[in-house]
């Protein structure tokens, strides 16, 4: 037997592993520590929601949406309330705009803080991951008081909003709106800032601009490659033709940019909360819809730009109280498709650090 | 303006493949039949002024008697949109990959198969995604039978060895 | 002012009048049994340093934790949380002890009591006051330094033996990186060496009356912290236990007492590494007079310890690539240039002194 070939380690990674964020798992080939092949395995986490959604009312799926990418579930509640009304034809009152806005935009930082704080902790930067959950816990306070719970919120219906803020709600996003700029100085300072985080994020895991585009890449993934491309901007939906605000592009490619880039969302997203609470209106938060909602027959495509990329919802109805297809698309499922071909090369600890920069959250990957 | 530039595009291609040319709620759709599904959207990634070169979402559906593949295009350049669904026939659904067009389509097609059944010709891997490999059955076709709940709260007889 | 001298110097040697009246017992107090028991005594005194510190320093690791990042910590059991720690060692205490199928049973068992074993080695050399050496011999830097390497074994035994791949991708990390270390840390401790022209602890710490060698020899402190976080398997150079990587490492499959002997050992080695770094560089059991050595002594481990906690928490782990690039290309010629200056500083002295 030769002593100076080396044997090909297959490491099966996940769905239970520390740096797996939720139920993904995939199978590394190593050479030493350098890995040649990786193998995404997806479904740990599949429940079927579009078969669900099938046998669900149209009111019936808003919950179901929150657990997609239970991270940002506005977010969710928005694409899948607006795709039907879109449906419908229903006009939401301006106030609800105006919320809907204001929780879009929470959602969008919470989820961005989430990312920052586990890629800090895919890297072991223990503290950056509590700075940052400590911050998100005040927006997590927020949709308490408005909805009733923490995480999968569920605060939007079909023609408005569910709930009304409560009047402490107006303070509170105040001092938070007012301590954001201290809190990413910290979160720069702990994490970003520093020279190993710099070493390990710096020109690993290059996505060029032309791998991006033909890989179906959206959101910040594709803004860190030099597109600048934001639905907010390109084909806004809601009212943010009226917001003052500018879509971050990085040319980086690396790593280190699809992490920052989101400090730099979390600026406009302040910017535009700002202007939203400046520019409310008052008013009813519900328009007049149908208690049974019955959308006509046809089939409608809507698009939010999600923290973590585009999601998008197709619904074809058949005229009946229940979709007669609904179509999920999921940013996350299709931006994990450049982990086997990025990662390609790079050593273990690249690996963990590069799918932590996708922001994957499996609820949105499985379904 | 963009719509009608991008209409007038549409309509050509569709005379080149026998497609029809429908819009819902302003969005263009081309219907076309599946073999021809390849030159349709290397037409539309190369629309002049209005490419339509970023391949957004692609899913199935059932429509009963046939299956649709449903691509939705984009564009990182502008705001146009065009949606082309291909007709499927339901007792052999077998379509050409996009994943040659864009690698992008990799999953989305691994995903309808899974679902639909629909075999996507030249695909690097078609196997399934969400189910296990030995899955029986594509769940989201309509005639796809789901267990009732009695069945499924029978607790799975645990074999030895497993 | 006579009697306050006098009870300071009583303090001063509080431990050695204890270890005097214990020989003194004896008919001859330098017999052979004298000396037996004196050593039983010693060994007894070194494996209670081992586990107390291991008990107050994981509880001390985890109030740093909660403190860099900013959350309470552990502070439900007992006052203010200090009893957590005999609770976790009750609980690891009470839990199966579980061997893998496919392991090699005999590595697999030997590993933690091997890397237990290693902190009380070294920590007996350790000058906790003036002629407070449990064993004091003259090549003890030398010999420190060769007892703490074999825990590169023990991690590569663990690491094989669980029969994991995960173990065996830390363990092999952990032969990777200890050994290229180890060659910075031991060039960081020549510089004193050459001062003081011994390898003998006791010495070291004699000459450091008037300054501490940290003034001296600054580069080397700094190396030697570096080099000694990436022996002891520190964060950011955690790459042999990395949870996100490979799980824990060569700890994958260890359960009970078994991971708990591991985490003795890691704790106790954390201790005799900081006594090192007092005793060459901080001035050891050297300090003003108001307080008695050994306390000193003490508190400067404390503060090391303190420092490494604080590393720990705050820095993100290192790549492999960049962890060997630091010691092969950084720290190794760094090292060396230290010894040729430290070599050109004593010439200079002894020329001016005119030797």
């Amino acid at each position: 037997m030769s002593i100076d070939k080396t044997q090909e380690l297959v490491l099966n990674m996940g769905p239970q592993h520390p740096s797996m964020h939720g139920l993904f798992r995939m199978v590394v080939h190593l050479e030493g520590e350098t890995v040649t092949h990786i193998d995404p395995k997806l479904g740990y986490l599949h429940r079927g929601m579009e078969k669900l959604a099938e046998s669900r009312t149209y009111s019936q799926f808003i919950p179901y949406t929150d657990r997609l990418d239970y991270l940002a579930s506005p977010h969710n509640n928005w694409a899948y309330v607006q795709a039907v009304e879109k449906l419908m034809g229903v006009e939401i009152p301006e106030r609800a705009e105006y919320l809907r806005i204001i929780f879009g935009e929470l959602a969008r930082i919470a989820s961005h803080q989430v990312c920052i704080a586990s890629t800090a902790l895919d890297m072991a930067g223990w503290s950056a991951w509590s700075y940052a959950f400590r911050d998100r816990e005040r927006i997590c306070d927020m949709y308490e008081m408005t909805a009733g719970s923490r995480l999968t919120v569920n605060i939007m219906r079909i023609g408005g909003m569910s709930a009304e803020p409560p009047e402490e709600f107006w303070p509170a996003l105040q001092s938070f709106l007012d301590d954001t700029p201290e809190m990413l100085e910290e979160y720069y300072g702990i994490f970003f800032g520093n020279e190993i985080a710099m070493g390990r994020l710096k020109n690993v895991g290059i996505l060029t601009k032309e791998m991006a585009e033909n890989l179906s890449i959206t959101g910040p993934v594709l803004r860190a490659s030099g597109v600048d491309f934001d639905v907010r901007k390109a084909e806004p939906y809601s009212i943010y033709d009226r917001f003052d605000f500018k879509v971050p592009v990085r040319t980086g490619c690396d790593s280190y940019d699809r992490t920052i880039i989101r400090m730099d969302e979390i600026v406009e997203s302040i910017k535009i909360i700002k202007q939203a609470v400046r520019d409310i209106p008052g008013g009813p938060i519900m328009a007049k819809v149908p208690k049974v909602i019955k959308p006509p027959v046809g089939e409608v495509y809507h698009r939010v730009e999600n923290p973590k990329g585009e999601l998008g919802f197709y619904i074809v109805s058949d005229g009946t109280t229940k979709p007669s297809r609904l179509r999920i698309r999921p940013a996350t499922f299709i931006n994990l498709q450049m982990l086997p071909i990025v990662a390609k090369g790079w050593k273990i600890q690249d690996v963990v650090a590069i799918f932590a920069t996708l922001d994957a959250v499996l609820g949105e990957v499985d379904k | 303006m963009e719509n009608k530039k991008l209409s007038r595009y549409v309509d050509e291609l569709a005379a080149r493949v026998n497609g029809v040319v429908e819009e819902s709620l302003g969005v263009l759709v081309l219907k076309v039949q599946a073999p021809y599904i390849i030159e349709v959207l290397r037409g539309a990634k190369e629309f002049p002024f209005v490419p339509c070169d970023f391949l957004h979402d692609l899913c199935g559906v059932d429509c009963g008697d046939h299956f649709e593949v449903v691509y939705q295009l984009s564009s990182l350049h502008g705001p146009q949109l065009l949606r082309v669904k291909a007709i499927v026939d339901r007792e052999n659904p077998v379509i050409d990959s996009a994943t040659h067009v864009w690698e992008g389509a990799n999953y989305l097609e691994r995903e309808a198969y899974d679902m639909f059944g629909i075999k996507f010709k030249g695909h690097p891997n078609l196997k399934r995604i969400y189910m296990w490999d030995d899955f029986e059955g594509y769940p989201l076709r309509k005639d796809y039978v789901t267990e009732p709940i009695e069945v499924r709260n029978i607790v799975r007889t645990r074999i030895e060895g497993e | 002012m006579e009697t306050l001298k006098y009870l300071m110097e009583t303090l001063n040697n509080l431990f050695l009048i204890i270890a005097e009246f214990i020989r003194g017992l004896f008919a001859d107090p330098h017999s052979v049994w004298a000396n037996l028991t004196m050593n039983v005594i010693n060994f007894i005194i070194v494996v209670i340093i081992v586990v107390l510190a291991a008990l107050i320093l994981i509880l001390l690791e985890r109030k740093v934790a909660g403190w860099t990042s900013q959350r309470p910590g552990p502070n439900r059991l007992g006052p203010r949380g200090w009893f957590q720690t005999i609770a976790d060692a009750l609980k690891l205490m009470g839990k199966e002890d579980v061997t893998p199928a496919g392991a090699d049973k005999f590595i697999f068992k030997i590993a933690p009591m091997i890397i237990f074993c290693l902190p009380m080695m070294t920590l007996a050399v350790i000058p906790y006051g003036r002629g407070m050496a449990p064993i004091d011999i003259d090549l003890g830097i030398f010999y420190f330094v060769a007892i703490s390497s074999i825990s590169t074994l023990c991690f590569l035994m663990a690491g094989w033996g669980s029969n994991n791949k995960y173990s065996l991708l830390g363990g092999m990390r952990a032969v990777a990186q200890m050994i290229s270390y180890e060659i910075p840390l031991l060039f960081s401790l020549l510089g004193v060496v050459m001062i003081t022209q011994s390898f003998n602890l006791g010495v070291i710490v004699e000459a450091q009356d008037t300054i501490p060698f940290i003034v001296l020899q600054p580069i080397a402190f700094v190396i030697f912290m570096i080099a000694g976080l990436a022996e002891l398997n520190r964060a950011p150079f955690d790459l042999v236990e990395a949870d996100q990587e490979v799980v824990a490492g060569p700890f994958t499959e260890y359960t009970g007492l078994r991971w708990g002997l591991f985490f003795l050992g890691e704790y106790g080695n954390m201790t005799a590494m900081s006594a090192l770094a007092a005793t060459v560089f901080l001035g050891g059991w050297q300090g003003p007079g108001f307080l008695p050595g050994y306390v000193w002594f003490f508190m400067k481990v404390g503060v090391m310890i303190f420092i490494m906690m604080w590393v720990r928490w705050t820095f993100p782990r290192i790549r492999i690539d960049h962890l060997m690039h630091l010691a092969w290309k950084v720290l190794l010629p760094l090292s060396i240039v230290n010894i040729l200056l430290t070599g050109l500083g004593i010439y200079i002295y002894r020329f001016v002194m005119g030797g």
